[in-house]
């Protein structure tokens, strides 16, 4: 993280530059977000969408279908993207570790087998508790992961963290795999959660994630300016009059209220949070007040694109979002590796 | 770890000790492996008493339900898991020798992911194909994957072991992408057929399967007696290496492709099986520390007995429901995994 440091020329220089480049960024959100909705099974026309949005009519057909289905998937992007974006942007400040990730470092795999066991136990369909067994699951995941780096020689550093999510995620994954053998019922529901969609979620359950989306966004907000401190070291963030141990915890709960939102509604998506927030640093540099909003849009853009992706590529099939996330992802973190190791 | 193993080599090398421990602990595994093998052959829905399979195995009765049992399903399964086990420990053996990486494994370095995409490609977009051509396929994917891997993570020595790791996770995931956009892509049987395979499933293992693994095991044992010498000698670094006469880049890159063929001919027969490249060579070494060469046969003596002692688990454990063995190493293998972490020296071999 020290490289962030260093490009870090002139905050206000930055900040400039940030508040004439929001304009833009939020443009390009609302023309995703139109471009989104009127890509589908049947194309829609953008002044239809607009048409839907402001003025709907009961009766039109495609006001109905953009209304009930296109819309809601939409906004999951937006919500989904923006909330693993932060996420992966404060994991990696707070633990300056340029490959952080909530995938990467077990809460995801924790959330999806907390997930998966409440639903064999549970049945099929959901319940407004599905965000909550997600948050212990992903607390779970973490809490193993870091007891495991930590007890390694060398202690919690990038290589031992990613060793250690990569046995954790592993042994969890084949858990997830194991009750999907033994309970074949609630596999079939499951199996495409599984591997991260955003297809045929409702309004209901979304707003069963609202609040830990908002939760997290906020308190993201709120530490991103704590974080930047404690980006240029413990110390220095402790001389700078930063209660080290206490933002670590509450950044620790931004992270995992995010991804277990994230989880419950659209399943583990991959490498979102490890690639945003680097794309977020190339354009306002070092500093977390501007690094999360930022990524908090850029990763709603990315995601919404990914979706339309996953909907066109192969269509009239659909691929899981999730495996668009991961081949773009995965080149991603190949890259930082040659690059930052 | 690689001073102890120089204290080892020179002793041995000095003294001439005979190697008493590795040997009984060799006779102690196949006996372990013996026991396994006759406790697969007796389980399953249809019940046999051992002195009825022992009479089935001297002497088949054609026709009867029992000689089919035991010849048709059980036995050649029990040599299928026995080989692929062998074989993946063998792998990673060589792997880990060769890298001097100790987490080295051909599921971790993306070899298993490399040859499953090849295989699921040629399921899913060419049903018609021969099943004979799955290991070639395989071989292919696997060889193309870790020539990615190993070209992408070269440069300065410092981090290149900590790089291969990092570099397998990334394009493991790259890799197991495709494949899965490629199960989207592909019709509903075909992604059937593939998705039983990905779980690395023991239980349509036949004849087939087992002559395949037998004889590519067997072609290959020239090369992994050959193999000895130069991991012992790249053991000491390739600095080392080169001093005791050794032609560095080609023995690797021979070694790197004899590792591959093992772990794809395996993978190719069953489907990845996670994590036993990676540990049996660490518990073979636990059990008795010994030249690379008795070493090789003392990790794929561990590995036949893992996966042996995994297929059995799996058919056993939840009958009259199958768990694949895949699945059984992978719960066993990934805390090992953990300790393995734990372990490590010291932050360089990390």
């Amino acid at each position: 993280m020290t490289a962030h440091a260093a490009t870090h020329a002139g905050p206000g220089g930055r900040r400039a530059a940030a508040l004439a480049g929001a304009p833009l960024l939020l443009g390009l959100l609302v023309l995703v977000f139109l471009w989104h909705i009127a890509v589908g099974a049947k194309p829609i026309p953008l002044g239809t969408v607009l048409a839907a949005l402001t003025a709907p009519e009961p009766g039109n057909f495609d006001h109905v279908v953009i209304r009930d289905l296109r819309l809601p998937r939409a906004v999951y992007a937006v919500a989904v993207g923006a909330s693993l974006s932060v996420a992966g942007a404060l994991i990696q400040g707070v633990t300056r570790n340029p490959l952080a990730e909530p995938g990467l470092l077990g809460l995801m795999a924790g959330a999806s087998v907390a997930v998966v066991l409440w639903v064999a136990l549970q049945g099929p369909g959901g319940s407004a508790a599905l965000p909550l067994v997600a948050a212990l699951g992903a607390l779970g995941g973490a809490a193993l992961v870091w007891g495991l780096a930590g007890a390694a020689p060398g202690g919690v550093q990038p290589l031992s963290l990613i060793l250690a999510g990569a046995a954790v995620t592993a042994f969890l994954g084949a858990i997830v795999t194991l009750a999907h053998l033994l309970d074949e019922q609630s596999f079939q529901s499951l199996r495409v959660w599984l591997n991260g969609t955003l297809s045929g979620r409702s309004w209901e359950v979304f707003l069963w994630g609202l609040p830990w989306f908002a939760g997290g966004l906020a308190l993201a907000f709120v530490l991103a300016r704590q974080v930047t401190a404690l980006a240029m070291g413990e110390e220095v963030a402790a001389g700078l009059g930063v209660d080290v141990a206490r933002l670590k915890a509450l950044a620790l709960a931004a992270v995992v209220a995010l991804t277990a939102a994230s989880v419950a509604l659209a399943g583990p998506l991959g490498f979102v949070g490890l690639v945003i927030p680097h794309a977020a640093r190339l354009f306002v540099g070092a500093d977390y007040r501007l690094i999360v909003p930022v990524s908090a849009v850029i990763g709603a853009i990315y995601l919404l694109g990914v979706d339309i992706l996953a909907r066109v590529a192969l269509a009239p099939l659909e691929i899981a979002t999730g495996l668009v996330t991961a081949l773009a992802g995965g080149p991603v973190f190949v890259w930082l590796v040659r690059a930052r190791l | 770890m690689s001073a102890v193993w120089r204290v080892a080599a020179l002793r041995g090398a000095i003294a001439f000790e005979a190697p008493v421990r590795p040997l009984l602990v060799l006779a102690l595994l196949g006996a372990a492996i013996a026991a396994t093998a006759l406790a697969s052959l007796l389980t399953g829905s249809y019940g046999l008493a051992w002195s009825e399979v022992a009479a089935l195995l001297a002497r088949p009765e054609a026709g009867s339900m029992g000689s089919t049992v035991v010849w048709e399903f059980r036995f050649p399964r029990l040599l299928a898991a026995l080989l692929t086990g062998a074989m993946l420990a063998l792998s990673g053996a060589i792997l880990q020798g060769i890298t001097r990486n100790p987490l080295a494994d051909p599921s971790l370095v993306g070899v298993s992911q490399g040859a499953a995409l090849a295989v699921v490609a040629l399921i899913v977009l060419w049903p018609g194909a021969m099943p004979g051509l799955r290991p070639v396929a395989a071989f292919g994917g696997a060889m193309a994957v870790a020539a990615l891997i190993l070209s992408l993570s070269r440069g300065d020595a410092g981090g290149a072991t900590l790089r291969f790791v990092l570099m397998g996770i990334g394009v493991a995931a790259f890799v197991s992408a495709v494949t899965g956009a490629m199960l989207t892509y592909g019709r509903l049987e075909a992604a059937q057929a593939a998705l039983g395979w990905l779980a690395g499933s023991l239980h349509a293992a036949g004849w087939g399967e087992v002559r395949v693994l037998a004889l590519v095991l067997l072609g290959l044992c020239p090369a992994l007696v050959w193999a000895g010498r130069p991991i012992s000698a790249l053991r000491f670094g390739p600095e080392v290496a080169t001093g005791l006469g050794l032609a560095v880049q080609p023995a690797r890159v021979l070694l790197v492709l004899l590792s591959v063929a093992l772990a794809a001919a395996a993978v190719s027969a069953v489907g990845p099986l996670g994590f036993v490249g990676l540990v049996a060579p660490h518990v073979a070494q636990r059990l008795a520390r010994s030249g690379p060469g008795l070493h090789l046969v003392l990790s794929a003596a561990t590995g036949a007995l893992m996966v042996g002692l995994a297929d059995l688990i799996g058919r056993a454990a939840f009958a009259p429901l199958q768990i694949p063995a895949g699945l059984v190493t992978a719960l066993v293998g990934s805390p090992l995994f953990a300790l393995l972490i734990l372990r490590s020296q010291s932050r360089r071999t990390l």
